[in-house]
């Protein structure tokens, strides 16, 4: 009984030792994913998601564009179908005639917050007048880092 | 038989343990991410700044006037930094410096090379190593047309378990040859830091 008391003993300290460990990711960066998921509808193009669990709880409503002093002006209306808050990040990619990334990597994330059933509009200008289509990628940011 | 799993049981505990306070990883991270590490001045406050200003000025109706038949020279003057912190704000001016360039929008004089221009010109001029047919020549350069100037505020207040801070930063167009100023916009920040328990 007594060696089973101390196995017991062993396996729960290094169990909570070990999950202590694994939760000291910094809360900044995280959501960074690789598995892309789109929604069927019209606008899905223009949404690119983290997580497929995002695709539940998120909607474009609405999507416009023009161009304003021959640049691409975009308004995108993002609705949560989720009853709590959302803290999201977002940024926009932007790509040429020919589907060309343009200005890669320098849009930075946006953070936006959603509340339960809000709706936003997400505002994006084309850094220059090649510009032809674009899409939006959002992600979900980490609440709380725990620490021991 | 009980105190050598206890003895094992604090064995493992104590490597565990300095197993996670000696930890020191180096990473790369994104460049773009949101940071949070305090409430000061940070890279997404200057990206979103930077780039909140310069989509307003190439949408504004001003601008397209402006540009729509050449590309206005301009140069920009320091931004001004009124807040409480220390803020390189000429990463703020070059930051929109270079996104209104690469719009295809505006050109720019840069006046903080304005000495070392003048020293390659003078060096092409006098030196005698430059071929003179070939070097270039001085009263060919092109005026700024419009002044691009602005200040960075701010307002910090804090008590014992909460602080916030508040940016303001402010910019304008200025017409040289008028005084006029073409366009003017502000764009905010608000930050707080609160103690937030830690739960599990």
């Amino acid at each position: 009984m007594k060696e089973i008391i101390g196995i017991a003993t062993v396996a729960l300290l290094s169990s909570l030792f070990v999950t202590g460990c694994a939760n000291t990711q910094p809360p900044t960066t995280s959501g960074i994913g690789t598995n892309e998921m789109t929604q069927g509808d019209e606008f899905s193009k223009h949404l690119k998601l983290d997580k497929p669990e995002l695709a539940l709880k998120l909607n474009i409503a609405e999507v416009k564009s023009r161009k304003t002093n021959r640049l691409l002006e975009v308004n995108l209306q993002l609705a949560s179908t989720f009853k709590k808050s959302l803290k999201l990040q977002y940024h926009f990619n932007w790509f040429d005639e020919q589907g060309f990334v343009v200005e890669a990597r320098k849009t930075p994330w946006k953070p936006v917050e959603l509340h339960g059933f809000q709706s936003t509009t997400l505002r994006g200008v084309a850094p220059n007048e090649q510009v032809a289509s674009f899409n939006v990628y959002v992600r979900e940011t980490a609440e709380k880092s725990y620490k021991y | 038989m009980n105190k050598l799993m206890l003895a094992t049981a604090l064995g493992l505990a104590l490597t565990m343990a300095a197993g996670c306070a000696q930890k020191s990883v180096v990473r790369y991270g994104d460049a773009t991410a949101v940071e949070t590490t305090d409430i000061s001045f940070g890279s997404t406050d200057l990206q979103k700044v930077a780039g909140e200003m310069t989509d307003s000025l190439v949408l504004s109706p001003v601008v397209g006037t402006l540009t729509q038949n050449k590309r206005p020279v301009m140069f920009v003057e320091r931004i001004k930094n009124k807040t409480s912190e220390h803020i390189d704000t000429e990463s703020i001016t070059d930051s929109v410096s270079t996104k209104l360039l690469r719009s295809g929008k505006f050109r720019f004089v840069d006046m903080s090379r304005v000495e070392a221009a003048r020293e390659q010109m003078k060096f092409q001029q006098e030196g005698g190593m430059v071929d003179s047919t070939k070097a270039v020549q001085f009263g060919k350069q092109i005026g700024a047309e419009y002044m691009l100037y602005g200040n960075l505020s701010s307002i910090v207040k804090s008590n014992k378990d909460k602080s916030d801070v508040y940016y303001k930063f402010t910019l304008r167009l200025m017409d040289l040859e008028s005084g006029l100023v073409e366009w003017a916009d502000e764009t905010e920040i608000r930050k707080t830091k609160a103690k937030e328990s830690v739960g599990w």
